[in-house]
């Protein structure tokens, strides 16, 4: 991908950002794109910086993703044997902090919609020592690959914001959670603060593209998860979409100031 | 497309407890497991879905079509 053609922030007119794609055109980062074309450009960013994303996270995050994955795992209270299904899961983060609390007495099923970051992740967990309890899928969120009512949590950490249609993803989720299952989204968020929003915007502008073209030979990929974060819904309209698509006890959780956040719902 | 349908090592099995809960993404439908050419075969949508690695690659646009190429 040429870096000019992802580089350039366009600005959108209030009230188009985020919708998620309802029509044919949709957000990749500050672009529009045709819908059907989405997957694709998401494809091709994963693709590329699939061998260094884990490094990436800590640099760009300061480390500070694990604590959120921390507090995902701890918001989520597995309890052994428990089926989880985690989505954009692919390098397998949110799979093992599952199964170490579960006493690996679990089974968690990682799907991602490109294979190049789940083969960094089957690598990762026999690294780790991890070679049962865990499976690993491609899949694409919005058509999953799973029978209805077969698990009992569904997990996605920083994956919803590259879904095209959020609402064929939630109807997924809706169909292959058991009855009393629960779903958990951690993803950026909305900064609240002025001072730390004025920050951010300086950092994940400037400084993460950077990072990106130093660590990973990759600034248009960087670009695009600045500017993907930036289009991204708040808190509570994130909240107001899951229970329209039929979540039931909706709950929303700020981290670290609104950079991140973590929504939950359930299935009865 | 590749027409690497010949493992050159033996493949790696795929876990029955997960091959109980995976369903074609189109249909929702049964699939069958073809274990000489490590594939997911969903009748229904007329599709193969390869494993990789022993990684199920369930993507619509990486399935084969099942009435494409049926060659010996």
């Amino acid at each position: 991908m040429p870096g000019s053609e992802t580089s350039l922030p366009r600005p959108f007119p209030p009230g188009e950002a985020g919708d998620g794609g309802r029509g044919d055109e949709t957000d990749f980062g500050f672009r529009r794109v045709r819908a059907a074309e989405k997957p694709r450009l998401v494809g091709a960013v994963f693709e590329s910086v699939a061998t260094r994303y884990d490094l990436m996270n800590d640099l760009m995050s300061v480390g500070v993703h694990r604590l959120w994955k921390a507090a995902l795992i701890d918001r989520l209270r597995p309890r052994p044997g428990e089926t989880l299904l985690d989505l954009a899961g692919g390098t397998g983060d949110i799979a093992f902090r599952f199964l170490e609390r579960v006493g690996r007495q679990g089974t968690a099923i990682v799907c991602d919609f490109t294979p190049a970051m789940l083969e960094v992740g089957a690598a990762r967990a026999i690294d780790r020592g991890i070679l049962e309890g865990i499976e690993w899928v491609a899949g694409d969120a919005e058509k999953l690959p799973f029978a209805k009512a077969s698990v009992d949590a569904v997990t996605i950490a920083f994956g919803l914001r590259n879904v095209t249609h959020r609402d064929a993803a939630y109807a997924e989720v809706l169909r292959v959670l058991k009855p009393g299952g629960r779903f958990l989204c951690l993803e950026f968020s909305q900064v609240a603060l002025p001072w730390l929003a004025r920050l951010y915007d300086l950092y994940s502008f400037t400084v993460l593209p950077f990072l990106g073209e130093l660590v990973a030979r990759d600034r248009a990929s960087y670009q695009y998860l600045a500017e993907s974060i930036r289009r991204f819904p708040d808190q509570e309209t994130l909240a107001a979409e899951m229970r329209a698509a039929g979540f039931a006890e909706v709950k929303a959780r700020s981290l670290s100031g609104g950079i991140a956040a973590i929504h939950s719902g359930w299935r009865i | 497309m590749s027409d690497a349908n010949s493992p050159a090592h033996a493949p790696m099995e795929i876990d029955p407890k997960l091959l109980e809960i995976l369903v074609c993404p189109l249909t929702k439908g049964p699939l069958r497991y073809d274990r000489e050419r490590q594939e997911l075969v969903s009748e229904k949508a007329r599709l193969a879905y390869p494993i990789r690695d022993g990684i199920p690659i369930m993507l619509v646009d990486e399935a084969r079509p099942l009435d494409e190429t049926t060659k010996p």
